[in-house]
């Protein structure tokens, strides 16, 4: 172990040496190298960046890998007893949803059948026939509502789907429920009251009465359909459970659940036991993507690899060359006792120090121009806002550099090592 | 009676190339004790640097024993033999081989930092410095080689050649490259060296440096002869 410490230090000592004796020749190197290592680095840190708002988005609108999923159809007995079973729980959230008109009383929503505000999917209410052909219901006027996708929750559904709040605040489960529902929207319902600036009450099919909502907040939850939240307690003041239940008013019935949570098998027996059937499914995400993952960045480390191949070949040029002006020293080193495996070591130092330092380089480079770019246009590009360097991309940088260090010092080192000593004496 | 320092015995060393094979040494024995010196003159191919790359372990000898300290060491593997040279040669050459971006002291010190042993800082410079004090120039240790005469330069390379306390000096024409003055300050170094108990090997050309020696011997042919003192 000593005499490998004092060949370790040895060879240290007298690498540093000659990368202060060649400053130009290391920095020209480096130059090289620099680009192949930003490379690494950059598609390292773009694949991280854009891997997590890939997973960060589908979080967002199926829920965090791993939540138990469990749906069924539309029954009344299924709101009861999802309500009954769930309610103040963390570990379970049932999420009931209707469909809702908010604004101008009386008119036809600006987008019939929910759709996005500036979109038409269709969907409006039909009057149909009895020979089975249906037209569009224009007995009323469209005017300015939005017909938005009311979700009623048991809980804090952010749990299993983290939404981003944009504005205002989230739903506060813990206060007495309150006879004027507090709504949360989401970006595009809230685009459309931008637009529409009359939320003056809310109809949903089956209430006793139409409701006064309140806006509370605004949050992204990665929903292109204008959508809104409200606690469940809260709508069943006006909305009795058979209303959240109703097929026909085309309901959704849907209870997130963490992964061991023991709510799971309760409910579903009280479920089958109703009548009711459910289907179960786990969120796997990342599962699902990591094939494409996985092919988006062999591509790029490929063309990456590529071009840090093209700072090997350079370092190796150097390499080579510098080995072939350092003959006599070498062989002298050899005359003074150094053993050939320490002189391959000096080389091999020398091109790993370079190596680590063009990646050290890189990636404070690499930091500064992220930082730069998410100054500049971090606010239009959701992909770059408040996005931090990632850690892998450092690492990868710092492989490129060692990697590339050795390769391109692997055969210069062989060459130093086996210069004759005779070389002195003949000189 | 003690061993010799360094004993070889039928030492030939026949080089093969693309031409006809060519016997540069030929059965050449020679003993050197601690603390003496000896010279080796004759012409030019005479076979003089290759017997002390023989002597030196930088090259094998084809038959023939060397023993170092009573210890047969003519078959070494490179391994030892670089151990070897680092315990027991320091090494002179015509051309003094000092690394132009290193200082004095810094070309001394890297035959410390060789990979055999490892010296704490201090004790490195406390060597050097006695090392070079030992050639006179302690007070250039700071100085670059270009700085430096070429006899200054030379006594750097010896103070390169002593720091690691070797048994043996083996000086390669050290004095080809200087005048005469210079050349009789640096023989007068090496000789410094030999009061301590260090053997000394002078390969030279120059007959007054020679006869500064204890022993002269004469290589011609490959074969080695002892000059009778007249």
């Amino acid at each position: 172990m000593r005499r490998f410490s004092g060949r370790f230090r040895s060879s240290l000592i007298i690498g540093l040496q000659g990368i202060r004796a060649r400053k130009l020749r290391t920095l020209l190197s480096m130059v090289s190298l620099f680009l192949g290592v930003s490379a690494v680095v950059v598609v390292e840190a773009g694949a991280s960046i854009a891997e997590r708002a890939l997973i960060a988005d589908l979080e967002l609108t199926d829920g965090i890998d791993g939540t138990r999923i469990l749906d069924m159809p539309p029954n009344d007995k299924a709101a009861d007893i999802i309500v009954s079973t769930v309610k103040g729980r963390t570990d379970a959230v049932g999420a009931l949803s209707v469909s809702g008109i908010v604004g101008e009383p009386g008119v036809r929503p600006v987008n019939e059948g929910g759709s996005p505000i500036d979109q038409n999917w269709g969907g409006g209410a039909m009057i149909c026939s009895s020979d089975g052909r249906c037209v569009e219901d224009t007995s009323r006027p469209k005017g300015e509502a939005i017909e938005v996708r009311l979700t009623a929750l048991t809980g804090d559904i952010r749990v299993f789907r983290p939404f981003t709040q944009v504005s205002g605040r989230w739903l506060d489960f813990a206060t007495m429920p309150s006879m004027a529902p507090h709504l949360v929207l989401n970006r595009e319902a809230a685009k459309g009251f931008e637009r529409h600036h009359v939320p003056a009450e809310m109809r949903v099919a089956g209430a006793t009465a139409n409701l006064t909502p309140q806006f509370v907040g605004v949050v992204d939850d990665g929903d292109v359909r204008p959508s809104a939240y409200v606690r469940l307690d809260e709508l069943a003041n006006w909305l009795p459970a058979s209303g959240l239940g109703n097929p026909n008013g085309g309901a959704e019935v849907r209870v997130m659940l963490a992964p061991s949570s023991p709510v799971e098998q309760v409910l579903t027996t009280k479920l089958r036991g109703a009548g009711v059937e459910t289907y179960v499914s786990t969120i796997e995400s990342r599962k699902h993507r990591q094939k494409e993952l996985t092919l988006m960045r062999l591509i790029f480390f490929s063309m990456a690899g590529l071009v840090l191949l093209i700072g090997v070949a350079g370092i190796l040029n150097v390499g080579l060359a510098t080995v072939g002006e350092r003959i006599e020293e070498f062989a002298l080193r050899r005359a003074v006792g150094t053993p050939r495996m320490l002189l391959a070591g000096i080389v091999l130092a020398e091109t790993l120090l370079t190596g680590l330092l063009t990646a050290a380089a890189a990636i404070g480079v690499c930091i500064a121009g992220l930082k730069v770019v998410t100054m500049v246009v971090g606010d239009s590009q959701p992909l770059l806002h408040n996005v931090q360097f990632p850690w892998e991309a450092g690492v990868a940088g710092i492989i490129a550099g060692l990697v590339a260090g050795i390769l391109g010092g692997f055969v210069p080192a062989l060459r130093a090592a086996g210069i004759p000593i005779a070389t002195v004496m003949r000189a | 009676m003690s061993d010799p320092l360094i004993r070889l015995t039928g030492i030939t060393k026949v080089l093969k190339g693309q031409q006809e094979p060519r016997t540069i040494l030929d059965g050449v024995d020679l003993s050197v004790d601690a603390g003496e010196s000896v010279a080796i003159v004759g012409r030019s191919g005479s076979g003089k640097s290759t017997l002390l790359s023989v002597i030196g372990l930088f090259d094998r000898a084809d038959t023939g024993t060397y023993e170092l300290d009573g210890v047969d060491i003519s078959r070494v593997p490179e391994r030892r033999a670089a151990k070897l040279r680092s315990s027991h040669f320091g090494f002179v050459f015509q051309r003094f081989f000092l690394l132009k971006h290193l200082t004095a002291a810094q070309n001394v010190a890297m035959a410390l930092v060789n990979g055999q042993g490892w010296l704490p800082r201090r004790e490195r410079r406390a060597r050097v410095m006695e090392a070079l004090d030992l050639v006179g120039i302690a007070h250039l240790a700071k100085n670059r080689p270009a700085r430096m005469s070429g006899g200054e330069q030379q006594r750097v390379a010896i103070a390169r050649a002593l720091v690691r306390r070797p048994r043996v000096l083996l000086a390669d024409e050290p004095t080809g490259a200087l005048d005469t003055e210079t050349g009789a300050l640096v023989i007068d170094a090496l000789l410094a060296a030999t009061t301590r108990g260090c053997g000394l090997i002078l390969v030279t050309h120059d007959r007054d440096h020679a006869a500064r020696m204890g022993r002269i011997l004469d290589l011609d042919a490959g074969v080695l002869t002892e000059r009778v003192p007249a």
